[in-house]
């Protein structure tokens, strides 16, 4: 139960966030908007990792930092030297996270899927590996 | 210890992840209420009902600030009378006494020596007004419509008074008015100063440019007084009835 702490401290965030008062000057916002994108992307990378189980926090809150700032950073530059890298930002970042999020959603609906047939199966004794996505070949 | 980490990893991205979105979402909501966030066709129509509310409050305005022309007017209008009425108050207040007058005009002096009767100072008063005096005073009391001179008795003998004050001596009177035509309607042959002489009493005159004289203080009641309504208009009245009757 270990992942509620995490959702408690969005919540927590987002009342900080709300109480905090900050205002973000309008030309502001288009950067703090990708820096999300950005941010969003590694989270989402994060829990793919976890179910991958190659997660290293290292590596995920390094990414968060350095995806975000410098997602706004590029962002910036890019309108000041007249290259809209906003977009590209976005676009990469956009099928990033979408990519991160199908195959979380094929990792959760394997593990569900997995979880019936190691049921079906227990009458053998197998040993069932825990978490572990079987490839579509095992499953089926 | 590995959870913890990825706890304490989460929880940090989290927070931030909470923190962005709730202060992005604040700043794009107000930034929506921006006007180069709104798409065109709203802002054709925001534009279309700004100039209608526009050409609308410029028709109030036209006619606000008539009817601000015309309060202006009659304001002015109103200024006027009473301007009008404060000069013809002030003058009138001038004439009758209430307000302290200077002008040039004729001083008349007796000696406290001369054996002046109180009869002696009305004639010289009507004397004054006779030759054109507008403005006379006796031993420094205004003389208006209900002054009266007269004598009541004092220590040792009578003494004169005008409007109830006993008079100073050496007793001054004072005339504004031309004082030539003052200090001959005196000097006529037979007149008040003849007169006077007859009576082995030499008044002195002097014809001065600057006589200044006090005002009176007017605390008369009219309680008694109406105005007299012409004899014509109420004949003119009982023709017309006449007229109606037959």
């Amino acid at each position: 139960m270990w992942w509620l702490v995490p959702i408690l401290a969005l919540f927590l965030g987002i009342l900080a966030g709300q109480h905090a008062g900050i205002q973000v000057p309008a030309e502001m916002v288009k950067y703090l908007s990708i820096a999300i994108l950005a941010a969003l992307d590694s989270v989402m990378g994060g829990v793919r990792s976890l179910l991958e189980r190659t997660f290293n926090s290292t590596i995920m809150l390094s990414g968060f930092f350095a995806n975000a700032l410098l997602a706004a950073l590029l962002a910036y530059m890019g309108d000041r030297l007249g290259v809209d890298l906003y977009y590209a930002a976005v676009f990469v970042f956009g099928v990033r996270l979408f990519d991160n999020l199908s195959k979380i959603r094929h990792f959760i609906i394997n593990f569900f899927r997995n979880r019936k047939i190691r049921r079906a199966s227990d009458w053998d004794g197998s040993p069932a590996v825990k978490g572990s996505a079987p490839s579509r070949e095992e499953v089926l | 210890m590995k959870t913890h980490r990825k706890t304490l990893a989460f929880s940090c991205a989290m927070i931030i992840m909470g923190m962005l979105l709730s202060v992005q979402y604040q700043s794009t909501n107000t930034a929506e209420r921006e006007l180069y966030q709104q798409r065109p066709e709203n802002l054709i129509a925001m534009i279309r009902n700004l100039t209608d509310k526009r050409s609308k409050l410029s028709l109030e305005m036209a006619d606000l600030s008539n009817q601000l022309a015309d309060r202006r007017n009659a304001f002015e209008d109103q200024t006027l009378v009473a301007k009008s009425i404060e000069q013809e108050l002030s003058k009138l207040e001038i004439v009758n006494g209430s307000r302290a007058v200077r002008g040039r005009g004729l001083e008349v002096t007796f000696l406290s020596t001369s054996m002046v009767q109180y009869s002696d100072l009305i004639t010289l008063v009507n004397e004054l007004w006779a030759s054109g005096a507008e403005a006379v005073s006796v031993s420094g009391v205004r003389i208006i419509s209900s002054s009266y001179i007269y004598y009541r008795p004092a220590d040792g003998g009578l003494e004169i008074t005008v409007s109830n004050q006993p008079i100073t001596w050496p007793l001054k009177i004072l005339a504004i008015g031309d004082s030539n035509n003052l200090e001959k309607g005196l000097t006529l042959p037979g007149g008040f100063i003849d007169m006077m002489a007859f009576n082995k009493i030499y008044p002195t005159l002097r014809q001065k440019e600057a006589l200044e004289l006090p005002a009176v203080n007017l605390s008369q009641r009219f309680d008694y007084l109406k105005e007299y309504v012409a004899a014509e208009n109420t004949a003119a009245q009982t023709g017309t009835t006449a007229a109606q009757g037959s």
